[in-house]
């Protein structure tokens, strides 16, 4: 029914701009750079006679309807050569535009980098988009990071309002939100787990991406499923000019990547590979030598050009995890993804972009000593039909469908041996089905009021087979009044739905809106407000994500995540547009958010609704951030104030909740969070990065007494995480030669010198209370996992 | 059987790269709380008559000096309203009892009443699997060159049972604890197994299991947990408040630490050959 009234919606407001739009043409094509025909995203195409203008989107594609008469089109995107065009629109064109890269003063070390360097990047002061984020693949390998491994993931820590639990912590964490109330699309895919190695290394190939955004707030209607953030990270396609090959050598893994033309300027492939060898150092250790501790990841990407209107790109990505005790412990895990997509140009006003998407996530692990075989996964189906409608230079109209299938395996236990007394056992599989359709408008009011506004309307069923484990008063925890304490509740019966049977039906409208006035040249304010759902639930009680922590859907006792945030921000470009500063303020509220009764075992429980109790969450802060884009120097402070919090209230007068029904600081609740990254260009050869990043430390729960039980010692505990860990913060720098024979030939390369926590300032990672073995005194130990990390990495080019 | 899961899987890796000190971490001290550790084990084949109840208080968590709790009365009363005294011995904190009756699966109900509050729990006998035999593996441990004892049982089949595994070497001032459920083998030989790293021959240890309830099973997960708890690790779970089975009838709100368990166990030793 919805869903037929937007379409009915979509048509008018489609008749009705036709008929207004009769005198208009209409100029679209695709931006692509020069040297290699990669698509460019985000480049802005300004046409000053009507103080308007347009952005590529995803796929390099723009399109802007104009009133009949002559233009001037200037292109200026950083790192490029400015390009200017005069058009006579008395018919609609197409203008494919080929970007140069500008000659640099001096040959700089980025000429390695594949990537545009994102200069010039002033604020777009008239779009209302706000709270996001871009980071170029160039960005990201200058930053200086531990072991001299550019790393996706790390970057975004610089960014405001994002952290994460700490160095070796899986996960980031977006304004005060967890870790897995993040989308992170690579290509449109969904990724389950983005970390390698429990999180020292993120799983995407800093080689093979493109570009990506993050989305903190004011996230367009597009996007749904998860509370917190969207990561939208684009893969190259591929050079479709010539071949290449590029690659870099550093201490913990190689990489490599091929890319080059199937068919001259028309289809392209890449390959990238990356692999660890950090078990060939254990091999080395004679205490370590039976272990195995090592990741390896592939991407790989067709494009094809069809002919104008039609585009095809199939990409995939395959990662996994090995780590390995002797031969008695074996833990596997990894993300897969396929999916394959179609760019069709129904008019040089509407675009469209058909998506088939496959993702599935695998956790294994085998026990040998003690017989013990467990694999779980989640796998999904995804199907998304986007359209872009550019219907005026003033309006813009985005809508389309989206659906997803989910199959969730949370564990197949079986004997890895035989004599094991490990009985096989397939823990109830879970089947969930999640259609979406949207409209997003973006609309220019006036030349100073700008807007967005959309809805998604999304549905959730919970599917057969499965059965469902029915509780007195449909309450699956109770609360133990004697003691005080929540326990499970036992069963009084179940109930069998059969094969795609629904259990459980949820649907959410989602309203999504930005504004933004523009004061004057150079400054504006804006204002957002988005309504997100979140079905999936992470199922954890650790600080940080680990590989082992099982997806499950919503059902009936476990309610979907409901997100309110608001954000008002203020923006200003000055300095010629060298320097931007960005002001913004938000507050976020989140339903539904699950929280663990004491005690709660997660690993393999098959009555999770046991377990589990119903809260909610908080977020509110200021974030800063001043960057200056161009010059030499270039770089970013960035300050977050923010307060993140959760309470689990007891359900009626009896109970106490969970902490005793008050609100406790959330995990990742860091009231201060600052960093400053920087990027200075001496000359040719050298180039220099640092980095500095200070984070009040890591909520914790420190002992307020201890007492003797059955011989042991055991510390006592006040409220949830009301004491800290000592204050964190590193100094990181790098530095960059590049070779001066690269000017005369194919080959280029460059050598990259980094010190990560150059100061070595021990951080705490852990601070544990424990008993000293020995002296049986209590202690405090803390654990700290970087000291100063000196790496050198070689990458090469031709 | 699942925190093993959990152990190998984090810590081996933080541990392998990072590196640990001792520092100086100034901690709060909330006031002294009463803990009673009523922890009756009936040993198979035994009268169970001589019984021991623990009366301590909490302190700073720094102090070397476990406060003792004296002149408290304590009995503890069968179904059939049969009651046992425990008497202090001394002023040492322990009240023992030396004509106590145990009967598996029977209730028995345990009061204190001390400094004007009195508290009180029920609980069940809970009766456990015999120890079948000891096997001694020196290939064992997750890196395969390790002395590796298990103790093998056979599951009591058709009913939920929770174990409590205690392992006590020679020379080692704490003794290691495991809890397990026999959810993943109901009913088929099962067995626990040590986790000391260094044994070599000639070593001693004592070897128990008990059988305890669900609520203890579930308490001492918990406590177990936060013996050894990390605070700011990425796989650190929450801590929790470890409330027993024992409530404060005077006042609720000042609720005493530690749990009144009634186990049958089996104890062996063993000397590593």
């Amino acid at each position: 029914m919805f869903i037929k009234k937007i379409i009915v919606a979509l048509l008018l407001l489609q008749v009705l701009t036709q008929i207004h739009a009769q005198e208009k043409f209409t100029i679209s094509g695709t931006v692509t750079d020069k040297r290699n025909n990669e698509t460019l995203i985000g480049v802005p195409i300004a046409i000053p006679e009507r103080q308007t203008g347009v952005n590529t989107n995803e796929y390099g594609f723009y399109s802007i309807s104009l009133p009949k008469g002559s233009y001037k089109l200037i292109v200026n995107y950083s790192g490029y050569e400015m390009v200017e065009e005069t058009i006579t629109l008395d018919k609609n064109i197409v203008l494919n535009l080929k970007l140069s890269e500008t000659e640099k003063k001096f040959q700089k070390a980025q000429e390695l980098e594949t990537v545009i360097i994102e200069k010039g990047k002033k604020i777009n002061l008239r779009k209302p988009e706000m709270s996001t984020n871009r980071l170029t693949a160039a960005q990201i390998k200058k930053m200086p990071v531990v072991l001299g491994e550019p790393d996706v993931l790390k970057s975004l820590l610089l960014l405001p309002g994002v952290s994460n639990a700490g160095e070796g912590a899986s996960g980031f964490n977006v304004r005060g939100g967890a870790a897995d109330q993040n989308l992170i699309l690579l290509d449109e895919a969904t990724i389950f787990n983005s970390s390698h190695v429990f999180g020292f290394f993120s799983v995407f190939n800093p080689d093979a991406i493109k570009d990506l955004k993050l989305y903190k707030g004011g996230i367009p209607a597009r996007y749904g499923g998860r509370a917190s953030s969207v990561l939208d990270i684009y893969q190259k396609d591929g050079n479709s000019n010539n071949f290449g090959l590029s690659g870099g050598i550093g201490l913990i893994s190689s990489r490599l990547l091929a890319e080059g033309p199937i068919v001259k300027n028309k289809g392209s492939f890449l390959v990238g590979g990356r692999a660890s060898y950090l078990h060939l150092f254990l091999k080395l250790s004679e205490e370590q030598k039976e272990n195995t501790l090592y990741f390896y990841d592939l991407n790989t990407k067709l494009s094809y050009k069809l002919d104008p209107k039609n585009n095809l790109y199939a990409s995939g990505y395959f990662g996994r995890d090995v780590f390995g005790l002797a031969k008695s412990f074996v833990n596997t895990y990894g993300n897969a993804t396929f999916n394959l997509r179609w760019n069709h140009l129904f008019s040089n006003k509407l675009f469209s972009n058909l998506s088939m998407i496959y993702s599935d996530y695998y956790y294994g692990l085998n026990l040998d000593f003690i017989g013990f075989n467990w694999d779980s996964g989640i796998k999904n189906y995804n199907l998304k039909y986007d359209f872009k409608h550019y219907l005026s230079d003033k309006f813009k109209l985005n809508y389309g469908l989206n659906a997803i299938y989910y199959d969730f395996n949370p564990g197949t236990i079986s004997p890895s041996k035989p004599g094991s007394g490990i009985i096989s056992d397939q823990l109830d599989k879970k089947y969930a089905f999640e259609p979406a359709a949207y409209f997003d408008v973006e609309q220019e009011l006036s030349k100073k009021i700008s807007l967005s506004y959309g809805l998604r309307y999304s549905l959730f069923y919970r599917l057969g087979q499965s059965t469902e484990n029915l509780y007195a008063n449909n309450n699956p925890v109770v609360f133990n009044t004697n003691a005080q304490i929540y326990e499970k509740a036992i069963p009084i019966g179940t109930r069998f739905y059969d094969r795609n049977e629904i259990l459980q039906t949820y649907n959410y409208l989602e309203p999504r809106f930005a504004a933004s006035y523009q004061i004057d040249e150079k400054q504006a304010v804006k204002t957002s407000y988005n309504r997100m759902v979140q079905y999936l639930q992470l199922i954890s009680n650790t600080n940080s994500p680990t590989p082992l922590d099982v997806w499950t859907p919503s059902d009936k006792y476990i309610k979907p995540q409901i997100a309110d945030q608001v954000a008002i921000g203020y923006f200003r470009n000055f300095g010629e547009n060298k320097y931007s500063l960005e002001i913004e303020s938000f507050y976020k509220k989140i339903q539904n958010r699950m929280d663990y009764i004491d005690g709660a075992e997660l690993i393999a429980n098959r009555a999770i609704e046991q377990v589990i109790l119903n809260g909610q969450m908080r977020s509110y802060g200021l974030e800063m951030m001043l960057r200056k884009n161009e010059g030499d120097l270039t770089g970013w402070i960035s300050y977050t104030l923010s307060k993140s919090e959760q309470q689990t209230p007891g359900r009626n007068a009896t109970e106490i909740g969970i902490n005793n029904g008050a609100w406790y600081s959330s995990n990742y609740d860091k009231l201060h969070n600052l960093a400053v990254t920087s990027s200075y260009t001496l000359n040719k050869k050298w180039s220099f990065g640092a980095n500095f990043a200070l984070q009040t430390g890591q909520p914790g729960n420190f002992p307020n007494g201890q007492y003797s039980y059955e011989g042991i010692t055991v510390p006592s505990f006040s409220l949830r995480n009301e004491s800290r860990l000592p204050m964190f913060h590193h100094l990181d720098v790098s530095a960059t030669l590049t070779s001066r024979k690269n000017d005369n030939r194919k080959w280029k390369s460059e050598w990259v010198f980094s010190v990560y926590n150059i100061y070595n300032r021990k951080n705490a990672a852990a601070i544990t209370f424990k008993q000293n073995a020995e002296t049986a005194s209590n202690e405090a130990v803390r654990t700290s996992i970087f000291g100063i990390v000196p790496a050198v990495s070689y990458n090469f080019k031709f | 059987m699942k925190n093993i899961i959990k152990f190998l899987s984090f810590l081996t890796i933080i541990v392998s790269i990072s590196c640990q000190d001792v520092v100086d971490i100034p901690l709060d001290t909330e006031n002294p709380r009463l803990v009673i550790e009523a922890s009756l084990n009936w040993q198979k084949g035994t009268t169970g008559n001589q019984q021991k109840v623990k009366l301590t208080t909490t302190t700073n968590y720094y102090s070397n000096v476990i406060p003792k709790v004296s002149g408290a009365t304590i009995t503890v009363k069968n179904s059939a309203n049969v009651v046992f005294n425990f008497i202090e011995n001394g002023a040492t904190g322990e009240y023992v009892c030396t004509n106590f009756v145990p009967v598996l699966n029977e209730t028995y109900r345990l009061n204190i009443f001390i400094n004007g509050q009195s508290y009180s729990a029920t609980e069940t006998l809970v009766p456990v699997a015999s120890i079948v035999n000891i096997a001694q593996n020196n290939r064992g441990g997750i890196t395969g060159d390790r002395v590796e004892i298990k103790t093998n049982f056979v599951d009591i089949p058709n009913i939920n049972n929770y174990y409590l595994y205690k392992y006590e070497y020679e020379n080692t001032i704490k003794p290691d604890y495991y809890t397990d459920d026999d959810n993943l083998f109901q009913g088929n030989p099962f067995f626990s197994i040590s986790r000391k790293r260094d044994l070599k021959t000639g070593d001693k240890m004592v070897i128990t299991h008990f059988g305890i309830s669900q609520q203890c099973y579930n308490y001492l997960n918990i406590l177990l947990s936060i013996s050894g708890n990390q605070s700011g690790a990425p796989f650190q779970t929450p801590p929790a408040t470890v409330k027993g089975n024992i409530k404060n009838d005077t006042n609720f709100e000042n609720y005493p630490l530690g749990f009144f368990r009634m186990s049958e166990i089996d104890t062996k030793t063993y000397t590593v050959q």
